[in-house]
């Protein structure tokens, strides 16, 4: 019974020793490692080792877009290079010696705003439309880090006539975005975000909105009726773009007939052959204009 | 000593303990059994991947685009364990897109050219939709993240890290997907 109670102790002596040597290695320290909590991307710093004894040792840096190993030797400071740390994110230093190895963990944080990443949307939109213009920047460093400190982003707005504006934005976790209405009149406007000496321009097309006051004339000519629009405008006085469709529909005792027609030159014009007295109405996406009556009376 | 000695040890110390600790090694032994032994590549499980995104502004989300979201960036996370522990950078693509795949396959080359590799257990990620873009072109979250991280030099175990992690993240739609395009792990003080 003695002996069978011996041999076990020495089994769990046998166990503990080896679960020790698992863990050891681990737990155990090198030498211990002092890192800043926080760096700047791109920026060198040493690590002392003047004071963790002599020999030699592995060393292990492993960051988010980099992995080095090398021998150091105790006794001088172990300098970690710039282009060692140049994407933002967590670092760990491993540092082992023959029979153990300690670590530490900092972060690399990004540099300086040097690059913006800006989006415009849409790239045209009609006049005088409440909240269609959306701009969105991201805020770089030079090593396309995102910068996730706010940036006062201003975003200037030159439109094709009439005054300039601008507003400023600032970022929040790297992104500054505003969302504005368009001015009333057509042509190019140019938005431009801008950040310290950094801009990024970008174009959206102003196009003319739904027409307004739509309104066509007929001339009859024996058995046909010519249907010619007067300029086809926006309630802002800008002039609908060539090729935006207009639709003419006639009834009669025939029935209902429509012709889809392009704007041309500013107007629309189509052409109906009469049998009997119509009603011709006229119609521009959602607007309607006015009707008129043909069979000689207009 | 072999595994059977010191089961047949534990077995005649304590019973209780020896039967969890024949559990463990059959379980680990099943699991070797079970990996592919022709591929290289380790057997990992998609992570479990919640996605907040109450809200979100500018825009709000789609359910189409949060189910689509959540289940790509649960796909990323498992191509990035395969790329990291097994050294094979090619799978990143599927779901990795710029800077973070430039990134991601820069380290692992530099891990080759080192003999290193990372083992991640990962338990699982809480993903917060903080931005979305009104034009649908890009979309910002944070994730809250439980990972237990192992650095190997070789078969040499270096470092265990097993503390949350949180990352910024941006995934931009592409034809039938939404892909990590920048993956940045950050310090848990607020913004």
């Amino acid at each position: 019974m003695k002996r069978t109670a011996h041999s076990h102790f020495a089994r769990c002596k046998r166990l503990t020793g080896l679960i020790l040597l698992c863990v050891l290695p681990v737990w155990a320290s090198a030498a211990e490692l002092h890192v800043p909590a926080v760096v700047e991307a791109g920026q060198a710093f040493s690590i002392p080792l003047k004071d963790a004894g002599s020999g030699q040792a592995t060393f292990y840096l492993v960051g988010p877009d980099h992995v080095m190993k090398r021998t150091v030797a105790f006794g001088s400071d172990l300098q970690i290079q710039s282009s060692d740390l140049r994407t933002a994110g967590r670092y760990q230093v491993i540092l082992c010696d023959s029979s153990s190895c300690t670590s530490a963990i900092f972060e690399v944080k990004a540099a300086q705003p040097a690059h913006l990443s800006f989006f415009l949307h849409p790239s045209r939109v009609p006049v005088s439309t409440r909240d269609s213009i959306d701009a969105t920047a991201f805020v770089f460093d030079q090593y396309f880090n995102l910068i996730l400190t706010p940036a006062a982003v201003d975003f200037r707005i030159t439109p094709a006539s009439g005054a300039g504006f601008s507003r400023e934005v600032s970022t929040r976790r790297g992104v500054a975005w505003m969302r504005m209405d368009s001015t009333p009149h057509e042509g190019r406007v140019q938005v431009t975000a801008a950040l310290g000496s950094m801009e990024e321009a970008r174009v959206i097309q102003q196009v003319a909105a739904e027409a307004c006051g739509l309104r066509m004339k007929a001339v009859a000519s024996g058995s046909m009726v010519t249907l010619e629009t007067d300029p086809v405008r926006d309630c802002s006085g800008n002039a609908l773009p060539d090729g935006t469709v207009v639709s003419f529909t006639k009834v009669d005792k025939a029935g209902k007939s429509t012709v889809d027609t392009p704007i041309k030159k500013g107007i629309a014009r189509v052409q109906f052959s009469l049998d009997g007295r119509a009603l011709i109405s006229v119609a521009c996406g959602v607007v309607l204009g006015n009707e008129v009556a043909v069979n000689g009376k207009l | 000593m072999s595994m059977v000695e010191i089961t047949l040890a534990l077995k005649k110390i304590a019973p209780p303990f020896a039967k969890m600790a024949t559990f463990v090694i059959t379980a680990c032994v099943l699991a070797i059994a079970q990996s592919p032994t022709q591929i290289h590549l380790p057997q990992v499980n998609l992570p479990e991947v919640h996605l907040d995104a109450t809200g979100l502004t500018p825009r709000p989300i789609e359910e189409l685009t949060g189910t689509t979201i959540a289940r790509h960036y649960a796909l990323a996370w498992r191509d990035l364990t395969v790329a990291l522990e097994s050294g094979q950078a090619e799978g990143l693509g599927e779901e990795f897109v710029g800077f973070a795949k430039d990134r991601l396959t820069k380290r692992i080359t530099e891990q080759n050219q080192a003999g290193m590799h990372v083992r991640i257990v990962d338990r699982g990620h809480h993903l917060k939709a903080v931005f979305y873009s009104t034009d649908g072109s890009a979309m910002q979250l944070l994730d809250q993240a439980q990972l237990e991280i192992q650095t190997f030099d070789g078969n040499k175990l270096l470092d265990t890290q097993n503390v949350p992690h949180k990352y910024m993240v941006l995934m931009t739609p592409g034809a039938d997907r939404w892909y990590v395009r920048d993956l940045e792990e950050v310090s848990d003080k607020p913004f």
